[in-house]
C-alpha cells in the first residue's frame, strides 16, 4: 500500500466523517438483521432470534469504534477534537483567553519586529553574488589612533596592480552632483566608480547596459548610469531613455542603463543616485593624472579569490603597505586594512541591535513566565475536572495531550497576532529608525522573520505550557477527588508561581536597570551645550556645478555675492558660509605643523579640524573671539593667509607663550601646505559630535580656501521658512540652476548626532516599561490567588482577633518577599548587562549608583501598588463567611 | 457453539477473508457465513474481529467496498478483491502453506 493512497483514504474518512458513521451503522445493521433471519429461519421465535444475534454481535459501539480505528482516523480526529475542546475552553474564560493572548503577542510582536531589523541589518545576505568574498579596504595609522579612513590613489593603484588575493579591487569615491533640467535643480547622490565596480559586484542593467572599462579610458564618451528610482521618479520611466543624454553639473552625460531597485551601492542608502566613471568625475578625475600626495579619501571594495583568507589578504596588503612607503614618503605610517563589506557597512550598529534583540527576548521571557503562572492557576482551578476524567478512565498521556493542545493552540493564535502586530510595528519602527542605520529600506518581515516568529512561538508555548502539564502528571487521583481544588497540591503550585513572580522581577529590573543608564546618558548627552548657538540658525546647503564653476575665484566671487545680498536684507544680517558644519557634517581632519616647532618624527603628524568659514560665521553661532581677531572681508586670495585657532589648540600647542603671529603650514588641497599666520583664538565648540569633547581646530577665511560649495548659516529671528525662502530667492537670482538643498534649522539638523542613542533609548525605554507592567501584572496575579485560596485561614485568624491592618501587612510582607527575591537576583545581573552597555554610556559608570538605587525604588512601588489590591481585598474578608464556605 | 471451536492464529483471518472474496464480491454477513460452512463450523468468525478487520484491508487497498442489493433486496456493502490484494493472497497462501507442511512435519518426526 502506498502512503499516498493511504493518506487519501484517511483524509477521505475524515471528510466524509458524518457519511462513513452512517455507512457503518447501516453495514452493521444489516449484519444483526441478516443474523436474526438466520435464527428465524432455524425455527425460532421472533423474540428468541433477536437475543440471539445481540449475543453473537457484543457491543455494537465497540464493533463500530474498532473499525474507526482500523480505518485510521482515529489520531487525526481525538487531534480535532482536542482543538474543538480547546477552542471551547478559551471561550469559556475570554478573560483569560484575551490576557494570555494579549501577552503572547506583545511579546512576539515585538520580537518579530526587532528582527525583523536584524534580519535586514545583521544577517541577510549582501544583496551580491558571492557576498560572502566581499571586502571593504581602508587605510588607518595606528600610530597617530587614525583607522578605517579612506585609500590612497597610489595604493589604491598598487592594490589593483600587484595582489595576488583580489580577483577585482575598484574605487567608489560618493559625493552629489547637480542634476539639471526635467524640473527643479537637484544634488543626486553620485558614485564616482571604476570600471570595475559593477562587475565586481556581479550587477546586472534593468535597462541598458552598466560601466564597461572602455567607458574609463581618456576621451570616451561621458556616460551615467541611472538608479530605477530616479529613472521614473525624474525621467517618468521611460524606455527609451538609454542614449538620451541627461546634465550633471551642466555637463552632459550620456545614459548607459538604468539599475534595478535592488542594486544597491555599498554604503549608500539614497534611492536617487547615479554611477559615472571616475574618469568623468569633476572633481576625482584629476587624480588619475595627478594623484594627490597626501589624500587617503577613496573607499574601496574587493572580491576576494575563490579559497582566499582573509588572513593571507591581510599580510599581503602589508607587504603592499610597507612597498608604498618605500616609496611614497607621505605614505609612511599607513598601513592598509581589510574587513569583510558587512562588517563595513554595518560598522558600530551591531552592538546595539543585538542589545535590543536581548531585550525584547527577556520581554518574551516575563511574558512566558506570566502565562505559566495563569495556566498553573487555572490548572489548580480544574484540578477536580482532571481527576473526574482520570476516574472515568481518560489516561494520563490523553489528558497530557489535551492540555497540550490547549496551550499549543494559544500559542499559536498569540504568535498569530503577534506577527499581526510585528507587522504594523515594523512600519512604526521603520519611520523611527536612525537614519545612519544601513540599509533601512531592507527592514520587513519577510520568510525568515516569519520562521523567526514561529520557532519563538513553539518555543514560547513548550516553556509557558510545560509547567501545567507536569503538574496535571503529578497530580493525585485521590486526594483531588476527596478536596476538590481547595488545597491538594495547591501548596507547590503556589511555590512554583512565587518563583515565577521573583523571575519576573528580576528580569524586569535587568531591563530597566538598562534603560535607567541609556535615559541618563541620554539627557546627559542633550544636556551638553555644543558650544556654538544653534537657536534661530537656519543651514542651507548651496553647491555650484563644477564643470561650470571650475575656478577657485569663481566660487568665492559666487558666495561672497550671494552673502552681501542676503546680509543687504533686514534680519539677516547675520549670514555666513562655513565647509564643513560642526555635527552635522563630518569633521575634516588635517595634519599640520607649526614653523619654528621642532620637526615630528617621521610618521607622526599633529592633526587639528579643519574649517573654512566667512567673516560673519562666529557672529552667527555665537562663537567667542578670545584673543586676537576674527576674520574681515579684507583677508582675500591676495592678502597674507591667516587662520584662527580654537582654545584647545592654543593651551595644547602654546601653553607657555602668545600664539598670535606665530604661524602654522597646513591646508586642503589644492591649497596644502600654505604657511598661514595665526591672527585670533575662538571658543572650543563640540564640532564632531556632542559625545566627543572639543578638540584642535582651526578656522581659514573662505576667500583663501574656497569651496565649490558649502553650508549657508544664518541666524535670525525670522522663521526658518522664511529664511529658506530668501536663501534660494537670492541663489537664484545669481544662477538659477544651483540648487539649494538640506535645509533645516541647526537643532534639526544636529539631531543626526543623537538619532543612534535616541532610538536604544527609547526603545529600550519602551521595552523595560512593557517589562514592569507585566511582571507587575504577575505579581497581582500571584497574591491575589494566594489570598483567594487562604480566605479560610485568613477568616481564621480574624475570627482570633487579627486586625486588617495586620491582615494587609501578612499579604504586603509575602509580596515584599518576593519583590526582595526579584531585587536580589536582578541587581547582579543588572550589572551583568550594564558592563556589556558601557561603550554606549556617557558621563556615567556602568554601576551608576543613581541609576540603580532608582530602579530598584521604582520597581519596589510598582509591585507593592499591584499586591495593595489583594491585601485590600483580604483585610476586608468577613470571618464569618469565610469559615462558613468551606 | 460447539467446543470444536478453534481460535484464529493472528494473521489468518485476513487470509481467509482475502480467500472467500476471491470467490467474488461478498457483503460481511456471507463472509462470515461461508467461512463456518466451509471449515465444517470449526471457525467462526465474530462481527467485531470481522468489520475492523474489512474496514483495515479496504485502508490497504487489498479490498474495496461497493454498496448493492442483497437477495433480499435490502442496500448492503459489498467487498471485492483487488489485484494487489489477490497477489497478496497468493503470496500468504503460498507462505501458510509452507508453514503448515513445515509445523506438520516438526510435529510428525519421530
Amino acid at each position: 500500500m502506498s502512503i499516498l493512497s493511504d493518506l487519501r483514504f484517511r483524509m477521505r474518512a475524515l471528510l466524509r466523517r458524518h457519511a462513513m458513521e452512517q455507512e457503518l451503522d447501516d453495514e452493521l445493521r444489516f449484519h444483526f438483521d441478516k443474523e436474526v433471519e438466520k435464527h428465524r429461519a432455524a425455527g425460532l421465535t421472533e423474540n428468541e432470534a433477536r437475543r440471539q444475534a445481540r449475543l453473537a454481535f457484543g457491543g455494537q459501539s465497540q464493533v463500530a469504534e474498532d473499525c474507526r480505528e482500523a480505518r485510521g482516523t482515529g489520531l487525526l480526529e481525538t487531534v480535532l477534537q482536542d482543538i474543538h475542546y480547546a477552542l471551547r475552553q478559551m471561550k469559556k474564560s475570554p478573560g483569560f483567553t484575551a490576557t494570555a493572548l494579549l501577552m503572547l503577542a506583545l511579546g512576539i510582536g515585538a520580537n518579530a519586529a526587532i528582527f525583523s531589523v536584524v534580519n535586514a541589518v545583521l544577517l541577510r545576505p549582501l544583496p551580491y553574488a558571492g557576498p560572502s568574498r566581499l571586502v571593504s579596504l581602508s587605510e588607518g595609522r595606528p600610530k597617530a589612533g587614525i583607522a578605517g579612513a579612506g585609500v590612497s590613489w597610489s595604493a589604491f593603484l598598487a592594490m589593483q596592480d600587484h595582489s595576488r588575493v583580489f580577483s577585482a579591487v575598484a574605487g567608489l569615491p560618493i559625493h552629489a552632483l547637480t542634476l539639471t533640467g526635467n524640473g527643479e535643480p537637484a544634488d543626486v547622490s553620485t558614485v564616482a566608480a571604476t570600471p570595475e565596480f559593477f562587475s565586481l559586484l556581479h550587477a546586472k542593467a534593468l535597462l541598458g547596459r552598466t560601466l564597461s572599462p572602455e567607458d574609463g579610458r581618456d576621451g570616451a564618451t561621458a556616460v551615467v548610469v541611472l538608479s530605477e528610482h530616479l529613472w521614473r521618479s525624474r525621467f517618468g520611466a521611460d524606455p527609451q531613455i538609454a542614449g538620451r543624454t541627461i546634465r550633471l553639473d551642466q555637463r552632459a552625460y550620456t545614459v548607459a542603463g538604468v539599475m534595478p531597485s535592488s542594486f544597491q551601492t555599498p554604503f549608500v542608502d539614497q534611492a536617487d543616485q547615479v554611477w559615472i566613471p571616475l574618469a568623468q568625475d569633476p572633481l576625482f578625475s584629476k587624480w588619475r593624472t595627478r594623484p594627490p600626495a597626501t589624500h587617503w579619501m577613496l573607499p574601496v571594495i574587493a572580491r576576494l579569490r575563490p579559497a582566499v583568507s582573509l588572513d593571507q589578504a591581510r599580510a599581503e596588503l602589508e607587504t603592499i603597505s610597507a612597498a608604498l612607503a618605500s616609496h611614497y614618503p607621505a605614505e609612511k605610517g599607513w598601513q592598509a586594512a581589510i574587513e569583510p563589506l558587512r562588517q563595513a557597512i554595518v560598522g558600530d550598529a551591531r552592538t546595539p541591535l543585538l542589545l535590543l534583540l536581548g531585550a525584547v527576548g527577556v520581554l518574551l521571557l516575563i511574558a512566558c513566565a506570566n502565562l505559566a503562572s495563569l495556566l498553573l492557576t487555572r490548572a489548580t482551578a480544574r484540578a477536580m475536572e482532571m481527576a473526574v476524567r482520570m476516574s472515568l478512565g481518560a489516561s494520563r498521556r490523553r489528558l497530557a495531550r489535551q492540555l497540550l493542545t490547549e496551550n499549543a493552540m494559544l500559542g499559536l493564535l498569540g504568535g498569530a497576532a503577534g506577527m499581526a502586530m510585528a507587522w504594523g510595528g515594523v512600519r512604526v519602527l521603520a519611520s523611527f529608525l536612525p537614519p545612519d542605520l544601513p540599509q533601512p529600506h531592507s527592514v520587513r518581515v519577510d520568510g525568515a522573520v516569519l520562521v523567526f516568529a514561529l520557532v519563538l512561538t513553539l518555543a514560547a508555548s513548550a516553556t509557558f505550557g510545560l509547567a501545567p502539564v507536569l503538574h496535571a502528571f503529578r497530580a493525585d487521583l485521590q486526594a483531588n477527588l476527596k478536596k476538590g481544588a481547595r488545597a491538594g497540591d495547591a501548596e507547590t503550585s503556589r511555590r512554583a508561581r512565587s518563583v515565577l513572580a521573583a523571575g519576573e522581577m528580576a528580569l524586569a529590573m535587568v531591563l530597566l536597570a538598562g534603560a535607567g543608564l541609556l535615559l541618563r546618558s541620554f539627557t546627559r548627552l542633550e544636556s551638553i551645550s555644543p558650544g556654538f548657538v544653534t537657536e534661530h540658525v537656519v543651514k542651507a546647503n548651496v553647491s555650484l556645478p563644477r564643470f561650470e564653476y571650475t575656478k577657485p575665484e569663481q566660487w568665492t566671487a559666487f558666495m561672497n555675492e550671494l552673502l552681501t545680498r542676503l546680509q543687504a536684507q533686514p534680519g539677516l544680517q547675520d549670514a555666513a558660509i562655513v565647509v564643513p558644519t560642526p555635527i552635522a557634517d563630518t569633521a575634516v581632519t588635517l595634519p599640520f605643523s607649526i614653523v619654528g616647532s621642532a620637526p615630528l618624527p617621521p610618521g607622526a603628524a599633529d592633526t587639528a579640524d579643519f574649517v573654512s568659514a566667512s567673516p560673519r560665521y562666529f557672529r552667527a553661532m555665537g562663537i567667542a573671539l578670545l584673543r586676537g581677531r576674527l576674520f574681515s572681508r579684507d583677508d582675500t586670495a591676495s592678502t597674507p593667509p591667516v587662520a584662527l585657532i580654537s582654545e584647545s589648540l592654543a593651551k595644547r600647542y602654546f601653553p607657555y607663550e602668545n600664539p598670535l603671529g606665530r604661524r602654522m603650514m597646513f591646508g586642503f588641497p589644492p591649497h596644502g601646505e600654505v604657511v598661514r599666520e595665526i591672527v585670533g583664538v575662538v571658543g572650543d565648540i563640540h564640532d564632531v559630535s556632542l559625545a566627543q569633547k572639543p578638540g584642535s581646530m582651526m578656522y581659514v577665511p573662505f576667500a583663501q580656501a574656497p569651496f565649490w560649495g558649502g553650508d549657508i548659516v544664518v541666524r535670525s529671528r525670522l522663521s526658518t521658512q522664511e529664511v529658506a525662502a530668501a536663501i534660494e530667492a537670492a541663489t537664484h537670482d545669481i544662477d538659477a540652476d544651483v540648487p539649494v538643498t538640506e535645509i533645516a534649522s541647526l537643532p534639526e539638523a544636529l539631531q543626526v548626532s543623537v538619532a543612534q542613542p535616541r532610538f536604544r533609548t527609547q526603545l529600550l525605554g519602551l521595552f523595560s516599561v512593557l517589562a514592569l507592567l507585566l511582571a507587575a501584572i504577575g505579581l497581582y496575579g500571584v497574591v491575589s490567588f494566594s489570598v483567594a485560596q487562604r480566605t479560610r485561614e485568613i477568616g481564621v485568624r480574624m475570627a482570633l482577633g487579627a486586625t486588617p491592618a495586620s491582615v494587609r501587612r501578612l499579604v504586603i510582607g509575602e509580596s515584599a518577599g518576593l519583590v526582595l527575591w526579584g531585587l536580589a537576583l536582578g541587581t547582579p545581573s543588572a550589572l551583568l548587562l550594564a558592563h556589556f552597555l558601557s561603550a554606549m554610556l556617557f558621563g556615567i559608570g556602568p554601576a551608576d549608583p543613581l541609576t540603580f538605587v532608582g530602579v530598584a525604588l521604582l520597581l519596589s512601588l510598582v509591585a507593592l501598588t499591584a499586591a495593595w489590591l489583594p491585601a485590600r481585598r483580604a483585610a476586608g474578608v468577613d470571618p464569618i463567611q469565610a469559615l462558613r464556605s468551606e | 457453539m460447539s467446543s470444536s471451536q478453534l481460535d484464529l492464529p493472528q494473521g489468518t483471518l485476513d487470509l481467509l477473508i482475502l480467500r472467500t472474496l476471491s470467490l467474488g464480491p461478498q457483503h460481511g454477513w456471507a463472509i462470515s457465513e461461508r467461512v463456518q460452512q466451509v471449515s465444517a463450523d470449526m471457525l467462526r468468525i465474530q462481527q467485531g474481529s470481522l468489520y475492523p478487520a474489512l474496514h483495515r484491508l479496504e485502508r490497504k487497498g487489498w479490498v474495496t467496498a461497493k454498496w448493492g442489493v442483497s437477495d433480499n433486496n435490502r442496500k448492503a456493502k459489498y467487498y471485492e478483491l483487488t489485484r494487489t490484494g489477490r497477489k497478496h493472497l497468493e503470496a500468504e497462501t503460498e507462505s501458510w502453506r509452507k508453514l503448515t507442511s513445515a509445523v506438520a512435519l516438526v510435529l510428525e518426526s519421530e
